[in-house]
């Protein structure tokens, strides 16, 4: 079920901002043009996710290199500083671990989010380290 | 009881003199350390380790016909090389692998060449089954890679060793990267000996410069675990991916615990470090070799297995013996102290899957013949 989380011109582009959906705190994240949604809990040790830093991704072709993405989306949980990618909810270290993300879509001008029904996963997400 | 073939990854052959040594220095540094009085020549070792109370030798390896422990090669084919089917026993050199702790870089440099050619001509002509390390003076790495491309050529010239650390950087540090580029280049690995921390090092051992050799001999491994890290950190096997890694008598037990912390470690620096591309635990499997001694001693056997295991001890660990020195493993101890399962891939077939050899490669006893 898609809920309209309010207009995408409240969401600052390069920004996340949580807001309660549905008794869940989901962060709306604009980046690069494109809107994603990812519940505000990181899957290592339950932190406050979407308190953490939105930057694009640094690269390095080789060592020593010092190369910024920014058509990648990176969120960094406040808590130990692992990074995901908000475009997939994968970590970067290991694709096995992955953040909750939403189906978002704008129309209208609206911000709609599917945030379909609570996970079973998520309890299971919390403890994986 | 373990009655194969075994390939044995530390064995140290030392000088009996000085003057064994002179004829492979050039004219002007044989000038430069010459006789000039009273005082003698000048030192050709650093000697600045911390005593031990038994002596580093054991006892017995000192040869008949005197000199130092290592220094006679019957003595050490009656006490090693025929006491077991020995295929191959690899050279490391003795207090002369300390190059890399002397002050002048220059005069390092020649040493590693002249101990080079020494190793060649007098032990590598004395049989077959011997093969030797490329000792390379690390204060100047260009120097050492040309040194390394030098000796590309002779096959039983087998690794490039490293042991002191001349400057204030672990090995994996960007100045190092020339002796490892020559070192992929010509398919020879990098073996870096544990105990540089009692030598010429910014500090024996994190934390502070320990006073006993009690001390320095429990913490040996801390200086393998540095530079472990640091070629992992610095992108070491991203910028040479065919490198391997032997790390020498510094033991194996401490590498699970060092990896999980190292893994957990990525997943929130890896910001720093964005050239790795793999957790550092999977740079580990691909790249990395430990020699068995000194083998640690659990309370039971079954628990320096279940340690070992961890790192699939099984094909990641080399036999090695250490001799001569004072904490020198028999092959029989440490078959009593591993899997039955496990002996002929550590005795044997580990090394020859580190050194791309096969079998029929290696001498064998029977055949074994001066060259």
């Amino acid at each position: 079920m898609s809920i309209d989380v309010g207009a995408l011109t409240e969401f600052a582009e390069g920004a996340i901002r949580t807001i309660g959906v549905n008794g869940r705190e989901v962060g709306i994240v604009r980046w690069n043009g494109a809107v994603y949604a990812v519940h505000n809990l990181c899957t290592h040790q339950s932190g406050p996710i979407c308190s953490g830093v939105l930057s694009g991704r640094l690269t390095a072709a080789s060592p020593g290199g010092m190369d910024l993405d920014l058509s990648t989306p990176i969120l960094a949980c406040p808590w130990h500083g692992w990074e995901f990618d908000l475009r997939t909810g994968h970590a970067l270290h290991d694709a096995q671990h992955r953040l909750h993300t939403f189906p978002v879509h704008v129309e209208n001008g609206r911000v709609l989010v599917d945030i379909g029904p609570v996970s079973r996963d998520t309890a299971a997400q919390r403890v994986q380290v | 009881m373990y009655q194969g073939p075994v390939i044995d990854c530390d064995v140290h052959h030392a000088r009996a003199t000085d003057e064994e040594l002179l004829e492979y220095l050039s004219a002007g540094w044989r000038e430069y350390i010459s006789d000039r009085g009273p005082a003698g020549i000048m030192p050709l070792t650093v000697q600045d380790g911390l005593p031990n109370p038994h002596g580093f030798m054991r006892a017995d390896t000192y040869p008949p016909t005197g000199g130092p422990a290592g220094s006679d090669f019957a003595t050490m084919r009656r006490q090693l090389l025929d006491r077991a089917d020995v295929r191959r026993a690899i050279l490391t050199f003795g207090d002369d692998s300390h190059v890399g702790g002397h002050h002048n870089p220059y005069f390092a440099t020649e040493l590693a060449r002249a101990l080079n050619d020494w190793s060649v001509d007098r032990w590598l002509s004395a049989d077959t089954r011997l093969a030797s390390s490329i000792l390379v003076a690390s204060q100047l790495p260009d120097q050492a890679a040309a040194e390394i491309r030098r000796h590309a050529g002779n096959p039983r010239m087998v690794q490039v060793m490293l042991v002191d650390n001349p400057y204030n950087y672990p090995f994996g540090h960007p100045v190092f990267h020339p002796i490892y580029q020559a070192a992929e280049e010509t398919g020879r690995p990098i073996a870096i000996h544990g105990g540089a921390g009692g030598w010429a090092n910014p500090a024996s051992t994190g934390g502070g410069n320990v006073n006993l050799y009690f001390e320095a001999h429990t913490l040996w491994p801390q200086v393998v675990m540095t530079h472990l890290v640091s070629f992992i950190s610095h992108g070491v096997f991203d910028k040479f991916p065919r490198l391997k890694l032997l790390l020498i008598e510094a033991g194996s037990a401490w590498l699970p615990s060092l990896l999980w912390r190292f893994d957990s470690e990525y997943k929130g620096l890896r910001r720093e470090v964005p050239w790795l591309k793999r957790l550092p635990s999977e740079y580990v499997a691909e790249h990395l070799w430990l020699t068995t001694q000194p083998l640690e001693v659990s309370p039971k056997r079954e628990q320096i297995t279940q340690m070992l295991s961890w790192f699939d001890g099984d094909r990641k660990l080399v036999y090695s013996s250490d001799y001569p020195h004072w904490d020198a493993d028999e092959i029989q101890y440490v078959a009593s102290r591993i899997p039955e399962s496990w002996h002929r891939r550590v005795f044997f077939e580990n090394a020859l899957e580190f050194y791309g050899w096969t079998e029929a490669d290696l001498p064998t006893a029977a055949s074994m013949a001066v060259a």
